[in-house]
């Protein structure tokens, strides 16, 4: 009884969304498919969007929790894919179950490419910023050569892979599950924390005792898995798996989708590989020609000003009079939690859904030698 | 509130995917037509869209043609091409649209990567394609629905090994690694140098170097002929960095060439010969009334890629008009037995814009390649 | 022998749009994603000027003068906004930019690739090996642009200025140094060379498309990294480098099909081993 009234109390709906509603649409889908009602289209697009979230998800960890770019992240697919589906094309004539071979070659692809992650979670040890950015690029388009030359594979015709079949969603979207209870536990623990702290300042992390070398290999190696897992799925769902699918255009595809959703959201990291899947989808259908164009512009602007919007010091007054949240929480418990530290401008460095004070779980209590919260100094003036 | 602002964005994406999803699975999507549907995808994004949008100006061409003349027993055709963007998951979901937007019969996709996807989803649902352009050996292999207009890139490779070396000695290659089509052109033609036991030059470039070819064409400076089992674009660079380095070598193609005249704009000095199934400036009549035709819908003359899109409609329609079939609201896969029964049949040849053609049950076209001097 | 004259003259190239990035890197300390993307305007910009019957001459000229003022406008719009903001950010907002003028030019001039003739040029044979005249021009060029940027940067009150906002920033901007206008003159001058480099470019290889600048870009980026980021004559280097290894590779058949992957695994080596490059300072981390 004591137990339920504190999973009672700490209870938090914004901490379970995701789950109910990714829960929620794959109860109904699968309804819909044991009943003949899902359109095949439907079925594969649901699969489109399920790898989607798995891969914006797990890229959010490295750029929005880790605060690392990464530019290579449709490489670990491609080595998943690739990997993972030689593999079970070997399995499928062992094993005659499709959804066994699925799961082995899941399991195989993401190890692969978490062991791939580790090789480039290596230098990240020594780099950072922009140098990352690039040796992760560089990473990339490394792993699609080497398989587009391996005649193993295929070479330039890649390599064909036995389909799943419409059904193939299901799976996929369980992945998905698995993919939030994963990537949400390690947020929100020590682990998760100490990623936060290493992404906010390295050095202060270190001096905090915390191991910053093993939680960067950690998250590339986590993120790889699952960017590994999405590739075994998307070989499942088209074939043949070709080495051009996977270029620096794809990895910039998943990073608008994070920086769409919010860096460090991932419910936000959820709806916009959703609703971006989705736009490409309608678009494919809908727009022709040189006019495609427009849709590689579309995600120029969001980027551009998304990034702006949210990280431009001169936005900052702004961007706190649009926290309609946060003016909420302050009229109600009368104290910011960002108040606890004078300097304010720090928590814009990079814009983050998840607050530290949150994540070091510290008591969040007005500081008693600074009454006065600085953002009200802020609007009195401008009132003025 | 927060919490709440999330929910709502919640719901609105969960009814914005369901609502995609609604509309029910029906049996049958081809009970409704009134017309006779074909499908197909190409690129027609991206950088092989102009092979995408070319064989879907033929497909149209053909179309209108043959609705012009009262279609097949007074019932109409219709035709949609969806863009793949070369690749194999676009393929995939412009497979999917086709089929219940309620395709019966289809000219498969424009290249070989999106082809081979097309293919693997034809062969469940047994939907009948006969593709213009994907001349991968693999796309027909072990499908009885599948069959192709255009040649098969071994046959070139082969027809190209031989040509050459009657013609020279000091023979040169360079293809695109990164290609199906010209590797799979190239392995043909290895294979055969090596059985004819002649000696050649070999040099290759990727997709991610295709601009520069100075290196490539240093290498074979010396060679009388190169052999260039590439597409028209990097076919004219080629071409340009041979003549920068003073080289006089006859450059020599397959039907990928088709289209290289624009981009030379007389800067090349060497003669440039190619196999193509299509001659833009014959005299045979069923070509030179297509061209005329195509000029006039679109102010440019057809290239190799639209003459095999209009055959490839053009195919299907003869076929069904020697089958007999009666039945707009016919099933994809009654139609597809149909269809194969006759095209297979040893009397059934077709004469179209590429030339006079047969099918066996491999789905290879049997036609008579031409060779073509550029310049 | 051919190989390496052809390399140096692709080296060239790279080293001019390596010096672009090794400027705005060392003085605004960002990682300029757009530049190679510039060199693509510049190239488009030569390719409409051509095609209303305009001379050589004006053609580069007004590709110079365009990217001179787009490299500004970029960096008035887009990354001056940012400034004090994370390094992340900036480099996100950089690949927005890139990704803009590359959809902006497939909107306007379509995917296809144009050719842009720049007159033929004679090949010269110099003590027995066939040199092409375009390849001369572009070594001469090179190396005269690279000298007089050597010479703006240590002797003029500009140069000086740049050297010391590199340095440090803040410093700079204590002692009078006006470090807006200094990184809005360097950009600039690295869209200037851009600029240069896109003329090369075409002399080399004579055809344009939406994409033209990613591949070099991010390749000069590479030689800039192998010369030692901010270092001029570490770019020069690197490029030529680059350039060298890049038509080595290309030229020996079996590693031909892998020299990208060479030239990135070549990338991330000297990252690993010496991440300073060849040339490069070494910095210090504060708190």
């Amino acid at each position: 009884m004591k137990y339920f009234a504190s999973v009672k109390k700490s209870f938090k709906l914004k901490n379970y969304i995701n789950y109910i509603l990714v829960g929620a649409i794959l109860l109904c889908t699968t309804v819909l498919q044991y009943t003949g009602l899902l359109r095949r289209s439907n079925a594969n697009l649901l699969t489109q969007i399920a790898f989607s979230i798995i891969l914006a998800v797990s890229l959010n960890l490295v750029v929005g929790f880790l605060g690392e770019l990464s530019l290579g992240h449709a490489g670990f697919m491609c080595v998943g894919a690739y990997l993972g589906c030689y593999i079970a094309n070997m399995l499928h004539a062992v094993i005659p179950s499709k959804l066994v071979v699925l799961i082995l070659s899941m399991i195989i692809g993401g190890l692969i490419a978490a062991v791939f992650g580790f090789i480039i979670g290596l230098p990240a040890l020594r780099l950072k910023g922009d140098y990352l950015a690039i040796v992760t690029l560089a990473f990339g388009e490394i792993v699609r050569t080497i398989f587009k030359n391996l005649p193993a594979f295929g070479g330039p015709l890649g390599l064909n892979t036995t389909k799943y079949g419409t059904s193939l969603f299901i799976p996929a979207l369980i992945m998905v599950l698995i993919t939030l209870i994963a990537a949400q536990n390690l947020v929100h623990s020590k682990h998760g924390r100490a990623i936060t702290a290493t992404r906010d300042n390295e050095i202060a992390a270190k001096a905090m005792g915390i191991n910053v070398t093993y939680y960067k290999l950690f998250v590339f190696v986590i993120a790889a898995f699952f960017a590994g897992i999405a590739g075994v799925i998307y070989g499942h769902y088209a074939t043949p798996v070709l080495y051009s699918f996977f270029s620096y255009n794809y990895s910039i595809e998943i990073l608008v989708m994070v920086v769409l959703g919010g860096m460090g959201s991932i419910t936000g990291s959820i709806l916009a590989a959703t609703f971006i899947t989705y736009i490409n989808f309608v678009l494919q259908t809908n727009l022709s020609g040189d006019l495609a164009a427009l849709k590689y512009l579309i995600y120029a602007i969001i980027l551009i000003v998304f990034i702006i919007f949210n990280n431009a010091p001169a936005l900052a007054p702004i961007r706190d009079k649009m926290d309609i949240g946060k003016l909420l929480r302050r009229k109600k418990a009368g104290s910011d939690p960002s108040n606890i530290h004078g300097d304010d401008a720090d928590w814009h460095r990079i814009p983050t859904k998840i607050r530290m004070d949150e994540l070091l779980s510290l008591d969040v209590t007005p500081d008693p030698y600074k009454p006065v919260a600085p953002d009200k100094n802020k609007s009195k003036k401008e009132e003025k | 509130m927060k919490t709440f602002k999330k929910i709502a964005a919640l719901a609105l994406t969960a009814v914005l995917s369901l609502g995609t999803l609604a509309g029910c699975g029906q049996a049958s999507y081809t009970s409704g037509n009134t017309e006779y549907f074909i499908g197909g995808t190409g690129p027609l994004t991206g950088d092989t869209s102009s092979y995408g949008i070319s064989v879907k100006n033929g497909a149209e061409l053909a179309i209108e043609e043959i609705n012009a003349a009262g279609g097949l027993n007074g019932t109409t055709f219709k035709f949609d091409m969806k863009d793949d963007k070369s690749t194999a998951a676009d393929a995939a979901t412009g497979y999917d649209a086709l089929w219940e937007a309620g395709m019966q019969i289809s000219i498969g996709s424009v290249t070989s990567g999106s082809c081979e996807s097309f293919a693997t989803k034809s062969v469940e649902d047994n939907l009948f394609f006969i593709t213009p352009s994907a001349s991968a050996a693999n796309v027909i292999e072990n499908r009885n629905n599948a069959f192709r207009v255009c040649f098969g890139d071994p046959d070139q490779g082969i027809l190209a090994a031989e040509q050459l070396t009657a013609q020279y000695t000091n023979i040169g290659a360079i293809y695109d690694t990164s290609d199906a089509y010209s590797s799979g052109i190239f392995d043909a033609f290895k294979a055969k140098m090596a059985e004819l036991n002649v000696e050649f030059k070999t040099q290759s470039f990727d997709a991610e170097n295709k601009k520069d070819f100075s290196t490539q064409a240093e290498a074979l400076k010396d060679c009388d002929v190169i052999f260039l089992p590439i597409y028209y674009t990097e076919a004219s660079l080629i071409a340009k960095a041979v003549a920068a380095k003073g080289c006089t070598a006859a450059l020599f193609g397959c039907d990928g060439l088709d289209g290289l005249a624009d981009l030379l704009d007389g800067t090349v000095p060497n003669t440039i010969t190619y196999i193509t199934p299509f001659d833009v400036n014959s005299t045979d009549p069923i070509v030179s009334a297509f061209v005329a035709a195509y000029t006039e819908k679109y102010g440019v003359a057809p290239d190799q890629f639209a003459a095999d899109g209009y055959d490839a409609v053009k195919v299907i329609y003869e076929a069904m008009k020697k089958a007999g079939v009666n039945d707009v609201t016919i099933d994809p896969s009654a139609l597809c037995d149909t269809v194969v029964a006759t095209i297979t049949d040893p009397s059934f040849t077709f004469s179209g814009a590429t030339g006079t053609m047969s099918w066996d049950v491999s789905g290879a076209c049997i036609k008579i390649p031409q060779i073509v001097v550029l310049q | 022998m051919s190989t390496i004259i052809d390399g140096l003259s692709l080296g060239a190239i790279y080293a001019l749009i390596a010096l672009g990035y090794t400027m705005v890197y060392g003085i605004a300390k960002m990682l300029n994603f757009a530049h190679g993307d510039i060199i693509m305007v510049g190239s488009y910009v030569i390719f409409s000027v051509f095609a209303f019957g305009g001379h050589p001459i004006i053609a580069i000229a007004s590709s110079v003068v365009v990217c001179t003022l787009l490299g500004v406008l970029i960096e008035k719009v887009a990354y001056k906004p940012l400034r004090g903001a994370s390094p992340l950010a900036v480099l996100i907002t950089a690949i927005g930019v890139s990704y803009l003028l590359q959809s902006i030019a497939q909107l306007i001039f379509g995917a296809k690739s144009q050719p842009v003739n720049m007159g033929s040029f004679d090949v010269l044979n110099i003590a027995g090996i066939d040199i092409n005249v375009s390849t001369i021009i572009t070594l001469a060029v090179g190396a005269v642009i690279m000298a007089a940027l050597t010479l703006f940067v240590k002797f003029t009150r500009t140069g000086r200025a740049m050297l010391a906002v590199s340095e440090d920033r803040a410093a700079a901007q204590l002692m009078g140094v006006n470090v807006n206008r200094i990184i809005m003159i360097t950009f600039a001058i690295g869209s200037a060379l851009a600029a240069c480099a896109s003329v090369f470019y075409l002399m080399q290889i004579p055809s344009t498309s939406p994409t033209l600048g990613s591949m070099p870009g991010i390749k000069a980026f590479t030689a800039a990294v192998i010369g030692g980021i901010g270092s001029i004559p570490g770019a020069m280097i690197g490029g030529i480098l680059l350039g060298v290894i890049e038509k080595i590779a290309l030229s020996i058949p079996a590693l031909n099909p892998y020299t990208t992957a060479i030239e990135f695994s070549l990338l991330i080596l000297i990252l690993l081993i010496k991440p300073i490059g060849l040339l490069g300072k070494k910095r210090r981390e504060k708190v």
